[in-house]
């Protein structure tokens, strides 16, 4: 089976470009716009991996993560920040998340990143 | 004299002759004239009117005095001596006479009547008395006087003129003026002030500086730390940050210099304060930045998705071994490399401006970074070689992804500016406690006018502007990275033979 990845961000462009990247290599993919719903969808869907935006209007990406942190059944999700920020690595890493791609990113990054952290 | 004493009355001559005596003895000049003959002939002179006027006795006897007035024919005193002689009265005045040689001396002159038995006038007695030095010493001392009254009127001038400049001055400065003494009441405000702060003068002049506006609004602790606090040890004090609500204008955004005056006078101790408004420029530096930010961003989604179609486009191509699309999406790529680039640069030069640039260092290999920069910009370039020579075999304290991006500016010049060569050589070395780094290409090369002012932001050299796309910021971005490091950024060229640019870097940067 296909290993399921969850990607949210507000940009249905980012979405659409990234699901069909990941697509490519194989992998089974959910998108989201609205980050409210994130939570509810991961515990219904049981993705494999997050890739996540930082910046989004309802609740932020590090917010998100930091909520999935403190939640027992899934502290073990990796999480990827995918954003535009500069300093978003920091802020990806001091909310939790594992690891940090800034935009705009390069498809074998991408495809790079998901994988080492689908592996482990 | 005999002729004189025989027309005398028979009375004891031995007196008269001693009276006679003492007169021509005398150092006052003494004329005597006949009141009864016409014209007032002068019947008697001694000898020191003689020595006085230069003229000799016959010249005088027989004479009317006006002889002494020569031209001067129309001073007051002479009207004093009419009348008084007319009357046959005694006077005294001061007068200008002439002597025979035609040199003036002022004669103080005494004319006193002497009258026969039955009181009729018969003689006139003149007594003269040079006064020249007198009254030249009394005409210089006038002169002086009027001529320092005159200065005085002018240095007063001067000084209200220049005043009134100096307030003038202050008036047009569009910035708030106070002046304190030692206990910080206020002596006195420019229009500013009052103006800027909504204050009336009367409200403030004589107020200690903290309770102005009441309400406790200058009530500032920043503001009395300043004045109390750091003024006495840091005279003068400048460039003095402060924010603060005050009641009637609002928040405001305050930049502060202060000046004791140390000058000793009347003005010793004296503090002055001068502020100023920057509230609406940090408004607009805020709102350039939040603007660079948010547009930049705003311009990385749709590069995102436009990056990572072509990405995979180009894959399908490789897969599908397509050369046409190949060749298409790689130059495609490359275009979108450009732009991104330029994306960060803007970004950093907002930031660079604002002081905002964020360095996050950690402990690497120097080495390994150039490593990883050259094989990244070689992946880019099919018509050069990237080549490193040497080594540093250190680790040094700085920021990766900055220094990394030097590096990347610095290669990427270094292949677009020699589009004609095929190799670009870097190397790297240990100097002292500096890492330093060569990027050598054999390109066009910058004129020596040029060398300086590339590193400054928006410059370009002048004849790259056309052949050569770009806005002029990615050097002086890297020259500041590397100013911010401690190290030195520099280039060595030569037009037409290639540029050397070289940047080191203290191992042991800690900040």
């Amino acid at each position: 089976m296909n290993a399921k990845i969850l990607i949210c961000d507000d940009e249905q462009e980012i979405l659409d470009i990234t699901r069909l990247i990941l697509e490519d290599e194989g992998f089974d993919v959910t998108s989201v716009l609205d980050s409210l719903s994130v939570e509810k969808l991961i515990e219904r869907e049981k993705p494999d991996i997050l890739l996540i935006d930082l910046w989004m209007p309802g609740i932020s990406g590090d917010q998100i993560v930091r909520n999935l942190r403190r939640n027992v059944l899934l502290s073990d999700l990796p999480v990827v920040v995918i954003s535009a920020s500069r300093d978003g690595k920091e802020i990806a890493l001091a909310c939790g998340a594992d690891d940090f791609l800034e935009k705009p990113y390069d498809i074998n990054a991408l495809i790079d990143t998901v994988s080492k952290h689908l592996v482990r | 004299m005999d002729d004189f004493l025989s027309q005398l009355p028979n009375i004891d001559h031995t007196d008269i002759r001693l009276f006679a005596a003492a007169v021509n003895a005398s150092s006052n000049g003494v004329v005597i004239t006949n009141n009864l003959l016409p014209d007032q002939p002068i019947i008697y002179c001694n000898q020191a009117f003689v020595k006085l006027t230069g003229y000799q006795r016959d010249e005088i006897i027989g004479h009317n005095c006006r002889f002494l007035q020569s031209d001067d024919r129309d001073q007051k005193a002479r009207g004093l001596i009419r009348d008084a002689m007319d009357r046959g009265e005694h006077c005294q005045v001061e007068i200008r006479n002439y002597k025979k040689s035609g040199d003036m001396f002022w004669n103080e002159l005494m004319i006193s009547p002497v009258a026969n038995h039955v009181g009729m006038v018969t003689h006139f007695i003149g007594i003269q008395n040079d006064i020249t030095r007198r009254k030249t010493a009394e005409n210089d001392l006038a002169n002086e006087k009027q001529y320092l009254e005159e200065r005085v009127v002018e240095r007063t001038q001067d000084l209200q003129e220049s005043e009134a400049y100096l307030a003038s001055i202050i008036e047009t400065i569009r910035e708030s003026l106070v002046v304190l003494d030692e206990n910080m009441k206020v002596l006195s405000v420019n229009e500013h002030f009052c103006k800027f702060f909504k204050l009336n003068e009367s409200e403030i002049i004589g107020r200690e500086l903290f309770s102005l506006g009441g309400n406790g609004q200058w009530d500032i602790p920043e503001l009395k730390d300043l004045l109390l606090n750091i003024l006495p040890h840091n005279n003068p004090f400048e460039g003095f940050d402060l924010e603060n609500d005050f009641p009637k204008i609002g928040r405001k955004l305050l930049v502060l210099n202060a000046r004791q005056v140390m000058l000793k006078g009347k003005y010793q101790d004296r503090i002055l304060l001068a502020i100023e408004d920057i509230t609406e420029r940090r408004e607009i530096e805020q709102r350039k930045e939040d603007f660079i930010s948010i547009a930049s961003h705003e311009m990385k989604t749709p590069l995102t998705s436009i990056k990572g179609n072509i990405q995979l486009l180009e894959r399908k191509a490789q897969r599908n071994n397509d050369a046409d699309y190949i060749v298409g999406f790689a130059k495609t790529s490359k275009s979108i490399a450009r732009l991104e680039r330029l994306i960060y640069d803007l970004l950093d030069v907002s930031k660079i401006q604002s002081g905002k640039i964020e360095f996050h260092y950690t402990k690497f290999d120097f080495d390994q970074l150039v490593a990883e920069a050259v094989s990244g910009v070689q992946v880019t370039t099919q018509t050069h070689k990237l080549s490193i020579t040497g080594a540093s075999q250190t680790e040094i304290l700085a920021d990766y992804g900055r220094l990394e991006q030097v590096l990347i500016n610095l290669l990427n010049n270094a292949v677009k500016y020699s589009p004609l060569a095929d190799e670009v050589k870097i190397h790297i070395s240990k100097v002292a406690d500096y890492v330093k780094v060569s990027i050598t290409d054999a390109g066009l090369g910058i004129h020596l006018r040029d060398q300086k002012r590339i590193f400054e932001r928006f410059y370009r050299a002048e004849k790259i502007t056309e052949k050569f796309p770009g806005v002029g910021i990615g050097l002086y971005v890297s020259s500041q990275i590397v100013k911010e490091h401690k190290g030195t950024l520099w280039v060595e060229s030569e037009e037409g033979k290639g540029s050397e640019f070289n940047f080191t870097i203290p191992v042991n940067n800690y900040k």
